[in-house]
């Protein structure tokens, strides 16, 4: 047992991948002799070698692009983007090329990739380091994504997306970087990767969260008490493919789901939860699915960045909103 | 500034071991030497990746395929990179190396599946060491390229070979392919099939140098080779071929060619080209020369030359019967192979197009 | 024997759907091989070759040059077979096409109808053109294709949710329906969350008739389940025993006007201020006609059901209908017309928990009277079980209320909406009664009749009434009328 940062527990993740797989490669800008920009790679080069722990050029589309080539020679890549908004250079290569490799091949060819994306704001940031573009990959047959929320979940869920045969886009929650937590080593994984947690169970409404939002709603929950509300919060944890039997019977409990995330509401994942959840539990919702997400803005400056975010007012607005029906 | 012009030039520029009127000249780099048997089998690969390329273009004009790129032109190109290919290196095609696939050993009937639509290619990479045709326009160099980086972690002596056209050669990711092979020493060879036209533009709207010296800007050396010289061609790959494998990194060839065909079956040179300029190359045909070197030096007769062509035959045969017998896929096959490890979302659509399409009084198909 | 081909124009190029035919290089019968190639073609996107799919002798070209064809229709045909014997004497040897094919290029070989010598189907038409392999903008259907029975269930979509009721089937005439329908149109949507609809749904509570008590009158859980229960939404209706809640402040209690008590206020308003009433009253001996109630009670036909005065009541009044057809009317004042109807919609009114409610039978007079007893007995049993579905409220055409069940003799009833008449049954008493010449005890009745003076007169409302008692009085009418 030890207490340690959502970032160091991604660190012991994949040392602890590196370890059991030689086949594990790591591969970013700046993850060797740096240790990352959030220092998640710290250490790794000094104790894995420059050759699998690889410091590459500046070109996003080439870390990946290159990741495919080595994943097609057996390896298992973890690539490094270094913030949300600088995967799109490699947006090509990973809708293009990642994520239908197995199935042009008709399941020749594995291509176990991980690429790992510290994602989301709150961190006060200049532009293009605080997005959250998990909608994009969600929307991508071909691709699994997932999102850690908290330092137990970070350190199995790292390395269960580098063991699966499949790609997986793991996002980070980069705000939570520094949260702590006891993690277990010995204990094993707690779930499978696909999923979902009841972070805090209730019986008013459901708050469906993942990343960085996850902590909000679970405060946002604690709020809720002092009005008397018994707040659900489920972690989705995978957020393609989603662990809709979680979801749902949460939702049939409490019969009221409001969807928080940080994503631009429109069009979003916020928005194929809600549908899901509107086919699935039509008569059991006492309220709409509500959604809590970005505004659809570009990401707005770091001063005002407060106003954009999911936060626990707004939560618990949305809350008040459902339970007035 | 003067902009060198990027036509080839004469002499040591452009390397050329056998001349378009099939005369056996030297090069102060390059040599080759072959027993009379290779150089027939050149022959016949030649000959036999041309009958592919007209039998595949006659079942897309039949309608048994939807599509077809066709190599026409370019076989001595293809066959010689893809003959100094040896059985551990890995090639990375674009969607018109059918040439390279049948020199490492690829039935050209599994080429055609993606063509007719009833697959995305689906053949097994592995077996012969020839990835999936890739239609992105430069992808496949970054695929080569880490492939490349994995033989070098594995201690392997394999090399890979990255093939793309002049249009390619504009793409971020393969000027990406140049900066990562060149920073890891990769081995890996960028075989660039120059065939001066990508669709209707042609080399000028891609580059204001002659591409092979774009490599020396990466750090590696590049090459422009007659790309309807097969010996030249071969002789080159192979050199390339083995600095990679010796740890000596990239090496650029520009194999320079020309497309005698449309871009694919769907284009219509004729809106950008002049019919001359097809007359010029129809004199540099890849075949002819090889034809001419073979029946001047005494090397083949007319009966080796008619038994090439019922070989051709036979193997046209082959690829019209193995076309038309490809079967169609179960509409439910469409959720297979999304995911190595399943998904739980595609269970249940695959079982919701199951129950829809049972639910009809006749089958669709 | 001969093996005839057909090559149909392919698409070309991605998405194409037509090509013009420039230039034929084969004629009929030429011996033609693989790939050689037999006609030139221009599409939206190049000219192009094409080399031919067989090897044989051409037996037919379909179109002349210039012609633009679309991809899929046949343009050559070619016997692979040409050293076979033809077995249908109709198959046009080469020669004989080429004639043909000089003449206009296109013969008439008649081999396979529809394929030579008539011209290709197009694309769209009923018959599937195949367009081959990975080739032309597919061509949408145009008609459904036949789904096998009961394919499409209600989306079991919530497992932990009941099954669906089953519909029930309802004799509803084709006017009736019309009815209903007009009336759903006009109905205000009802507000209620999905997990109370799904409630009303299992519970057989029909949301339309009732009142919500929720936050913007949306119909609560409760709403739903006190429906169920008996109509509690409702508490006036049977509120004159029960215990009224009133305001110790006040001293008052304040009712909402809603449901059916709403329903009810609104149609007799509607009723009583458009329609002119005049309410006509007769007195009967009606001892004959009980005495026939106990006979029948007695027979085998009715041993199942329960036989009361109103089966009587209602059988004299379809006959009186008969006898009488305007009474059986609809003043349409956007028409201007009066619509006299050819069959019966017998409402009853109805006392019911939840208040006033006048279901009908349709189509009555074609029912013998065992079925018409059993349609009454359970018409009763359903309203006072608070389950009348709309439906059974609407499109009736007279009316029978039967006040008589409350101990009283008479009344001035208002009309039905729509209808233009309604027939008051007051109590039947041992009264004195002069029978025969002598004073006797006998049981004697009250009838009363209401009509829209628009379209019944003074005349034939008491043609009408007049009719209805006679046949109480004397049953033997029924069969002298009938």
């Amino acid at each position: 047992m030890a207490t340690l940062t959502l970032g160091k527990a991604l660190n012991e993740g994949l040392r602890k991948a590196l370890e059991d797989d030689p086949k594990v490669l790591i591969m970013g800008e700046d993850v060797g002799r740096l240790g990352g920009v959030f220092r998640v790679t710290d250490g790794l080069q000094k104790d894995f070698g420059e050759d699998r722990v690889i410091d590459t050029p500046l070109a996003e589309s080439g870390i990946v692009g290159t990741a495919v080539g080595l994943a097609i020679r057996g390896f298992r890549p973890v690539c490094e983007i270094q913030f949300d908004g600088f995967v799109f250079p490699a947006f090509d290569q990973i809708v293009s090329q990642v994520a239908k490799m197995h199935y042009r091949s008709a399941g020749h060819v594995k291509l176990p990739i991980t690429i790992r994306i510290p994602f989301g704001g709150g961190i006060g940031a200049v532009e293009h380091h605080s997005e959250s573009p998990e909608s994009y990959f969600c929307h991508t047959p071909g691709l699994k994504v997932v999102a850690c929320s908290n330092p137990l979940d970070a350190y199995w869920m790292v390395q269960q997306a580098v063991a699966s045969d499949d790609p997986v886009v793991f996002f980070e929650p980069k705000r939570r970087y520094w949260d702590k937590a006891d993690v277990d080593a010995a204990a094993g994984a707690p779930r499978s990767l696909w999923q979902a947690n009841v972070a805090r169970t209730g019986s008013t409404a459901t708050l469906i969260t993942y990343g960085p939002s996850v902590k909000t709603c679970l405060e946002a929950a604690n709020a809720a008490e002092s009005d008397g509300h018994d707040l659900e919060v489920v972690d989705l944890r995978a957020l393609s493919p989603i662990d809709w039997d979680t979801v749902i019977a949460s939702v049939q409990k409490t019969g009221r789901a409001i969807v928080v995330a940080e994503t631009p509401v429109y069009a979003s994942l916020a928005a194929e939860v809600a549908a899901r959840i509107t086919e699935r539990c039509f008569y059991t919702l006492e309220a709409p699915v509500l959604r809590v997400c970005g505004f659809s803005t570009p990401y707005p400056t770091s001063r005002i960045e407060e106003d954009y975010l999911p936060d626990l007012d707004r939560i618990l607005d949305a809350v008040d909103r459902s339970l007035a029906f | 500034m003067a902009v060198q012009s990027v036509q080839p030039s004469e002499g040591p520029e452009l390397v050329q071991l056998l001349t378009p009127e099939g005369e056996r000249v030297e090069h102060p780099d390059y040599t080759l030497e072959l027993s009379v048997d290779q150089y027939r089998e050149l022959y016949r690969d030649l000959v036999m990746v041309r009958r592919i390329d007209t039998e595949a273009t006659a079942l897309q004009r039949q309608g048994e395929l939807g599509l077809w790129a066709s190599l026409l032109g370019q076989e001595a190109a293809q066959v010689g990179a893809g003959r100094a290919l040896q059985s551990q290196d890995f090639a990375f095609p674009t969607y018109r190396e059918h040439g390279v696939a049948y020199c490492k050993g690829v039935d050209p009937v599994t080429l055609l599946g993606l063509f007719r639509g009833v697959n995305q290619g689906g053949w097994n990479p592995y077996d012969k060491g020839f990835q999936l045709y890739t239609i992105v326009i430069g992808s496949q160099t970054l695929h080569a390229t880490g492939y490349a980086m994995g033989l070098q972690r594995d201690g392997s002596d394999g090399a890979v070979m990255a093939f793309f056209g002049d249009g390619a050669s504009s793409q971020g990711d393969v000027n990406e392919a140049f900066v990562w092979s060149s920073v890891f020493q990769a081995p890996v060879v960028f075989f660039c099939q120059n065939n001066q036209w990508a669709i209707s533009e042609p080399l000028e709207r891609q580059s204001r140098i002659p591409l092979y010296q774009r490599a020396q800007g990466f750090g590696f050396p590049g090459v422009r080779v007659d790309g309807n010289d097969v010996l030249a061609v071969l002789a080159v790959a192979r050199d390339a071929l083995t600095r990679a494998r010796e740890g000596s990194g990239p090496t650029l060839i520009e194999a320079f060619t020309y497309r005698m065909g449309p871009h694919t079956t769907s284009d219509d040179p004729t809106r950008y080209r002049l019919a001359a300029e097809l007359e010029t190359w129809k004199l540099k045909d890849p075949i002819e020369r090889m034809k001419a070197y073979l029946s001047r030096g005494g090397m083949a007769d007319g009966d080796f030359f008619a038994q090439i062509d019922g070989e051709a035959d036979a193997l046209a045969a082959h690829i019209r019967e193995g076309c038309l017998t490809l079967p169609d896929p179960d509409p439910i096959s469409l959720f297979d192979h999304v995911y190595a490890g399943g998904s739980s979302l595609l269970d249940e659509e695959r079982e919701q197009l199951a129950s829809y399409l049972s639910s009809f009084e006749e089958a669709v198909h | 024997m001969p093996t005839f081909k057909d090559f149909k124009l392919p698409d070309l190029g991605e998405g194409l759907t037509e090509g013009e035919i420039l230039k034929w290089l084969v004629q009929p019968g030429d011996d033609v091989k693989l790939n050689q190639p037999i006609v030139e073609v221009e599409t939206a996107k190049a000219a192009v070759e094409i080399p031919s799919p067989y090897a044989g002798i051409v037996s037919a070209l379909h179109h002349s040059e210039g012609d633009t064809v679309d991809v899929g229709s046949p343009i050559i045909t070619f016997d692979v077979d040409p050293s076979g014997t033809a077995t249908d004497a109709g198959i046009a040897a080469p020669a004989q096409t080429k004639v043909a094919a000089q003449a206009d290029m296109v013969p008439q070989v008649p081999h396979e109808p529809g394929m030579i010598g008539s011209p290709a189907p197009k694309a769209g038409s009923e018959e599937k053109i195949e367009v081959l392999v990975g080739s032309g903008p597919k061509s949408g259907k145009l008609t459904r294709r036949p789904r096998k029975v009961a394919a499409v269930e209600p989306a079991a979509s919530e497992p932990a949710a009941g099954a669906a009721p089953k519909p029930q089937p309802a004799r509803v005439s084709a006017a009736g329906v019309g009815a209903r329908a007009a009336a759903l149109a006009t109905e205000v949507h009802v507000l209620a969350k999905p997990p109370v609809r799904k409630l009303a749904r299992d519970l057989g509570v029909d949301l339309r008739v009732i009142s919500g008590t929720g936050p913007s009158g949306t119909i609560t859980r409760a709403d739903v389940e006190s429906a169920a229960d008996g109509g509690a939404p409702e508490p006036v209706a049977a509120a004159p025993r029960r215990a009224v809640d009133f305001d110790p402040a006040t001293r008052e209690q304040r009712i909402p006007i809603k449901g059916v008590r709403k329903m009810m206020a609104s149609a007799m308003v509607d009723s009583a201020f458009t329609a002119p009433h005049v309410t006509i009253f007769t007195t009967v001996d009606v001892t004959p006609m009980m005495e026939l109630v106990e006979r029948l009670r007695g027979t085998k036909d009715f041993a199942d059901v329960r036989v009361s005065p109103l089966l009587i009541v209602a059988k004299a009044l379809l006959l009186a209908v008969r006898r009488n057809p305007l009474i059986n009317s609809t003043w349409d004042d956007a028409a201007q017309e009066i619509v006299v109807k050819d069959y019966v919609n017998l409402g009853i009114a109805a006392a019911t928990p939840r208040g006033l409610i006048v279901p009908n039978i349709k189509d009555v007079d074609a029912l013998t009277l065992p079925e018409l007893a059993g349609e009454l007995q359970q018409l009763v049993a359903t309203a006072r079980d608070g389950r009348t579905a709309p439906a059974d409220m609407q499109g009736g055409t007279i009316t029978i209320t039967n006040v008589g069940v409350f101990g009283v003799d008479n009344g001035t009833p208002i009309l039905n909406p729509g209808e233009s008449a309604i027939l008051c049954f007051g109590a039947v008493r041992d009264m004195p009664w002069v029978h025969e010449g002598q004073i006797a005890v006998r049981k004697v009745t009250q009838l009363s009749l209401s009509f829209d003076h628009r379209i019944v007169d003074g005349q034939l409302g008491s043609q009408f009434i007049a009719d209805v008692a006679a046949l109480m009085a004397d049953p033997t009418l029924f069969l002298a009328w009938s």
